[in-house]
């Protein structure tokens, strides 16, 4: 598969492609695109052979951000993490009508952070309890919260200051309501 | 081999709980088999019985002390769950590893994978019925952990890697016993073939059950034996050459049918190309330190986000890391293969006879805890 070819299908999308240091990062591509695109990006994914490696979230300000990888099963290798900031009303499209495989992945995010993954056929509770359905355990208490562009990495020739923001993060969906960011749980 | 069952409406259905105790699901997992008669409508495992936090503990303490928390996961690739973690912090914070420490993490990690494999293919044969062959796996599998129980202290639960090296050297003695075991297996592996991989029966219980294709492996993330049996030449010891792998001559065994034969094959064919890797490795072996003296006490990640995916036994393991640039992790994610793997039971067992249903879980290798984490 041409790295190129792909390159431009992403960009086709109107996803922000960013190309990564393997070495440093572990990864080839970032990507960062608006929730809405998650879908379309998922079909062109599994057309050129990706596989899905993992499905999950960040809590961060101002949004959640769900992150997926996906990794071609061939070598010469290429990884790929894609990044999505969850929408105002706390929920994300699903992908597992695509990725079959994204249907436990989206309710263990679902469990641990109460993202709702909208079009998702069975979002009920996996690794928790069935009572547990609102404990969402891996959301950080307000004062651990972190701003996403803190998580973000730093370009190489940059000091670790915390006013300079790297590229990826400008694109972030202004939710300027902090408690609107915070998805509801609706089952 | 799967049929299309026709729902019956005067319901003959009824749902069959197998586990959380089955001695078939290998820990605590238990399967929801929706039944038509004694085929299988839909099977859907139902997971969390030995859910323990972990991602959860690794936001609470330094990078650095979670290493044996990720032993507690896989407890059969305890030390290649390690590696992958030491790897992940090294990447993440710039640290170079001496060589012979590499050379000693590719050597006990192929270690640990041959035992895992030895311990799957005891286990698995008993759940066939055959009771003989984990008596001979055991056997060998001893002369393993015991050898590693001397040079890392513990029998299963290694914490073996730090982030830098390892944190014992190997002596004379070890590599001796390698050795020997290296020459052991090799003579027992033709008795292996002779005892169950020529039997008319093992054959066909396994023949023609599951039907794995590369598409489907691609939709669900299935990695490891599984997608080799697939006909996926796919290793990332290959493919993404970590540590000292490309050092090494050895080949990834492929089959073409898909089906549980193809799995127990790949795995089976695993067994002696990891042990060509030890010994290569031990032919090799560079002199020096096995632990980087200048590692910081309080290790510090710079900001960003890290990840590191390694071969476990069982296929592909991701650690995930998100940093905030202190030494304590924002955000640890694990992603375990057999998680993945598992996913694919309701499409894969669907249509199946429930024994079939037993053969196709245990062509998974499944270890629950790395499941539920």
């Amino acid at each position: 598969m041409n790295v190129k070819a792909m390159q431009k299908k992403w960009l086709e999308l109107g996803v922000e492609v960013e190309e990564t240091e393997y070495a440093k990062t572990g990864y080839d591509f970032s990507l960062t695109l608006p929730a809405e695109k998650v879908h379309a990006l998922a079909e062109v994914m599994l057309a050129d052979g990706f596989y899905l490696v993992f499905v999950t979230a960040v809590h961060a300000l101002p949004a959640i951000e769900v992150v997926y990888q996906f990794a071609l099963a061939s070598s010469p290798r290429c990884r790929v993490m894609a990044r999505t900031a969850v929408r105002a009303d706390g929920t994300v499209p699903t992908i597992s009508d695509i990725y079959q495989g994204a249907n436990w992945h989206e309710r263990e995010a679902r469990d641990f952070y109460g993202v709702v993954f909208a079009g998702h056929p069975n979002l009920v509770p996996l690794i928790l309890a069935e009572e547990d359905v609102d404990l969402k355990p891996l959301l950080k208490e307000e004062k651990n919260l972190k701003d996403i562009s803190a998580l973000r990495h730093l370009p190489a020739e940059a000091e670790p200051k915390e006013e300079k923001a790297p590229a990826a993060a400008k694109k972030e969906p202004a939710a300027t309501d902090k408690k609107a960011a915070k998805p509801q749980a609706s089952n | 081999m799967n049929v299309d069952v026709i729902e019956d409406e005067r319901q003959h259905q009824f749902v069959l709980n197998m586990g959380p105790q089955h001695p078939s699901t290998h820990g605590v997992l238990r399967v929801l088999l929706k039944m038509e008669g004694e085929y299988v409508l839909d099977p859907q495992p139902v997971l969390g019985y030995v859910h323990r936090c972990h991602e959860k503990i690794g936001e609470y303490k330094p990078a650095r002390a979670f290493m044996p928390n990720t032993a507690r996961m896989d407890y059969l690739g305890a030390l290649i769950y390690n590696q992958g973690y030491a790897m992940l912090l090294e990447r993440a914070a710039g640290i170079e590893v001496p060589r012979r420490a590499e050379y000693i993490r590719v050597i006990t990690s192929e270690l640990n994978r041959i035992q895992s494999h030895l311990l799957w293919y005891g286990a698995y044969l008993l759940d066939l019925g055959a009771f003989t062959p984990i008596m001979y796996a055991f056997d060998d599998r001893e002369h393993i952990l015991d050898t590693l129980e001397d040079i890392c202290g513990s029998r299963l639960t290694y914490c073996y890697c730090r982030v830098g090296g390892v944190c014992k050297d190997i002596d004379d003695k070890f590599i001796e016993r390698t050795r020997a075991f290296i020459e052991r297996l090799r003579g027992r592996l033709p008795m292996y073939e002779k005892l169950v991989n020529g039997n008319i029966i093992v054959q066909k219980r396994m023949k023609s059950v599951g039907n794995y294709t590369p598409e489907l492996c691609a939709r669900y993330g299935v990695t490891g034996p599984l997608l080799r049996a697939a006909g996926v030449e796919y290793d990332l010891r290959k493919a993404e050459p970590y540590s000292v792998y490309s050092e090494f001559d050895f080949e990834v065994p492929t089959e073409q049918q898909g089906d549980a034969w193809a799995a127990f094959n790949v795995r089976y064919r695993e067994i002696e190309q990891s042990l060509r890797i030890v010994e290569q490795a031990l032919d090799k072996l560079p002199e020096g330190e096995v632990m980087e003296a200048k590692v910081p006490k309080k290790l510090r990640l710079p900001q960003g986000d890290y990840n590191c995916s390694v071969e476990a036994p069982r296929g592909e393991l991701s650690y995930y890391l998100v940093s905030d640039g202190s030494d304590i992790p924002y955000r640890i994610k694990v992603r375990t293969p057999s998680y993945s793997n598992l996913s694919v039971v309701p499409e894969v067992c669907k249509g199946m006879m429930i024994a079939d249903v037993v053969t196709s879980m245990g062509a998974l290798d499944l270890v629950i805890p790395e499941i539920d984490r």
